[in-house]
């Protein structure tokens, strides 16, 4: 459906997104992932031709974004950052000029604007000024925008930024119900809302794509990384000595009172390596019998934050 | 070329559903009506020269001048200033139009209203027409000037708006590139040789005296074409610019 191929923007010496490489295929709901100025919104206007990268393209159906951009663009719906919108027409002309500028024939529109209408739930507000809706209406009147013309492929740069929680809700459901009709990628630097919507997640950091793949694999790749938790059937003391003798970990404590019988230690590894085997072998030779042992389940918050340390760390070493 | 349509639509329906047009309008009226008026007076006096009034309101008065340097900066300044300053710019460009069927859009709107404008003045031929006998060739050349004079004018206002994110900025610097194109007639009396030829081709003042005169002068209508042309081209890359931004 749409394949962005090394697509690099440099804006100055720190900020752009480099090398981005990805594919999205047809019926897909992709979460792009990233906490705020990592590169997500460069990226999207990138892949909508509304700018032109230093290097690379973007390939939709096809149709490379720099060659052909107006068959290309045509299919695209797109909802920019923040949502720009003419305040000073009724939310019916508006439409109406989207659509002509879309190409649509002016018999059709009468057709298209009353689909959208109520696929996004606006008919009431058709007659209102768009400067005078709530923000919102004014979401679903871009994602109307975005629909008009009934494009294969969705890019929605932070569909429900600034909205209060109703209307994230409105605003999620309403993204739901594309899904069977629409490609989607969409931006968000909120991971429950690429929990709550998305099959595969892309993240990005400081301009690099940093991980895609669906959010079980996400998970799973980091699963192994976590925290250790384990229980010794031994006093703190003897634990402690036990777990400072082995050099892959980076640091343990004691949790006095966590189990009701031994020692609970939680222990965090050095590298990424597992480091289990290791402690189940030291256990073996000290003859200290493992009560309990396990990696602790990662929320995909503690991943993310996780991720994104990492390359903070690199970078600054 | 339905994008082209739907954006003159949009911008003729903005400029008539604001105050904005009627308040260029009236004063473009009011101030043209003022000098025809004088015109006359003078001209119904014994001692004047036979000259067809029309052609003294077509660039023959600094007034024709003045008005056009303001009202085109004025007409044109919101066009793509404010595309930007709202971040609309974003949903036009990834639209599937050209970067020059939006200057083309936006242009033609703006040249209509000018047009429209000046259209109202027709009024004054046919006061003429009514009190006695009037030469239409000249009336219609006039026109032809007026309007040619306009697209390239307009061309200048359109580049300006595309390059600035305030309207009032915008605004400034289209009066200022009309100003300085105003300024090169002056040129001629301090340069000599080639450099008086070049600046006495592109003398504006000239260029309308012929169209009110009734001569249609092939050199004057490439001159003016061909200046619009180069600021449409302008305005296009200019659009194109931010791509690279």
């Amino acid at each position: 459906m749409i394949e962005a191929r090394g697509l690099t923007k440099t804006y100055g010496p720190s900020r752009g997104v480099s090398d981005i490489s990805f594919s999205v295929g047809k019926g897909e709901i992709v979460g792009f992932l990233g906490p705020n100025g990592a590169g997500k919104t460069t990226t999207m206007r990138l892949l909508t031709g509304y700018l032109y990268p230093n290097d690379g393209d973007a390939v939709i159906e096809e149709m490379s974004i720099l060659e052909k951009p107006k068959e290309a663009k045509r299919l695209i719906g797109y909802l920019p950052e923040n949502n720009p919108l003419y305040e000073d027409l009724k939310v019916r002309e508006y439409l109406d000029f989207r659509a002509r500028v879309k190409g649509i024939k002016g018999r059709e529109i009468k057709k298209k604007m009353d689909y959208v209408a109520e696929r996004c739930s606006i008919g009431d507000v058709l007659e209102k000024l768009v400067g005078s809706c709530s923000k919102g209406y004014k979401q679903r009147i871009g994602i109307a925008d975005a629909l008009i013309n009934d494009p294969p492929l969705l890019i929605l740069d932070e569909p429900t930024q600034g909205l209060d929680p109703a209307q994230i809700h409105h605003t999620r459901e309403l993204i739901k119900s594309l899904i069977s009709d629409h490609t989607i990628i969409l931006s968000t630097h909120i991971l429950s809302e690429v929990e709550a919507i998305c099959t595969r997640a892309l993240l990005i950091h400081n301009g690099r794509l940093q991980f895609d793949g669906t959010l079980d694999a996400m998970k799973a790749e980091l699963a192994c990384q976590g925290r250790v938790k384990l229980t010794l059937l031994c006093d703190a003391e003897k634990g402690t000595a036990l777990l400072s003798a082995i050099a892959s970990i980076e640091k343990f404590e004691a949790d006095k009172g966590a189990a009701r019988k031994g020692t609970a230690f939680s222990i965090t590894p050095g590298d990424s390596a597992d480091i289990r085997e290791e402690i189940f072998w030291k256990c073996f030779d000290e003859r200290i019998p493992i009560l309990e042992m396990g990696i602790e389940k990662q929320s995909l918050e503690e991943a993310f934050l996780l991720l994104t340390r990492e390359e903070e760390l690199e970078e600054n070493p | 070329m339905n994008g082209v349509l739907a954006i003159i639509r949009k911008e003729l329906s903005h400029y008539f559903f604001a105050p904005m047009a009627y308040i260029v309008m009236s004063s473009f009226m009011l101030i043209n009506g003022f000098v025809f008026y004088i015109i006359l007076a003078a001209m119904s006096r014994a001692q004047s020269p036979p000259v067809s009034p029309m052609a003294i309101l077509f660039g023959g008065t600094f007034f024709f001048w003045l008005v056009a340097i303001v009202m085109i900066p004025v007409i044109t300044m919101r066009l793509g200033a404010e595309e930007r300053k709202q971040g609309t710019i974003e949903t036009l460009l990834t639209a599937p139009l050209s970067d020059f069927e939006i200057v083309a859009g936006k242009f033609s709107a703006a040249f209509l209203f000018y047009f429209f404008c000046w259209a109202l003045t027709g009024v004054y031929a046919l006061v003429l027409r009514a009190y006695g006998k009037i030469d239409w060739g000249p009336v219609l050349s006039g026109y032809l000037g007026v309007l040619l004079l306009g697209m390239f004018f307009v061309s200048i206002g359109i580049f300006s708006t595309m390059i600035s994110k305030n309207q009032i900025v915008a605004a400034i610097v289209s009066f200022a590139i009309l100003t300085m194109l105003m300024g090169t007639t002056l040129l001629t009396f301090i340069m000599s040789g080639a450099g008086k030829e070049v600046f006495a081709y592109s003398d504006l003042l000239g260029v309308m005296e012929n169209f009110a005169k009734g001569v249609v002068d092939t050199r004057n209508v490439i001159f003016l074409l061909s200046g619009t042309a180069l600021f449409v081209a302008l305005s296009v890359k200019a659009l194109e610019a931010k791509r690279w931004q």
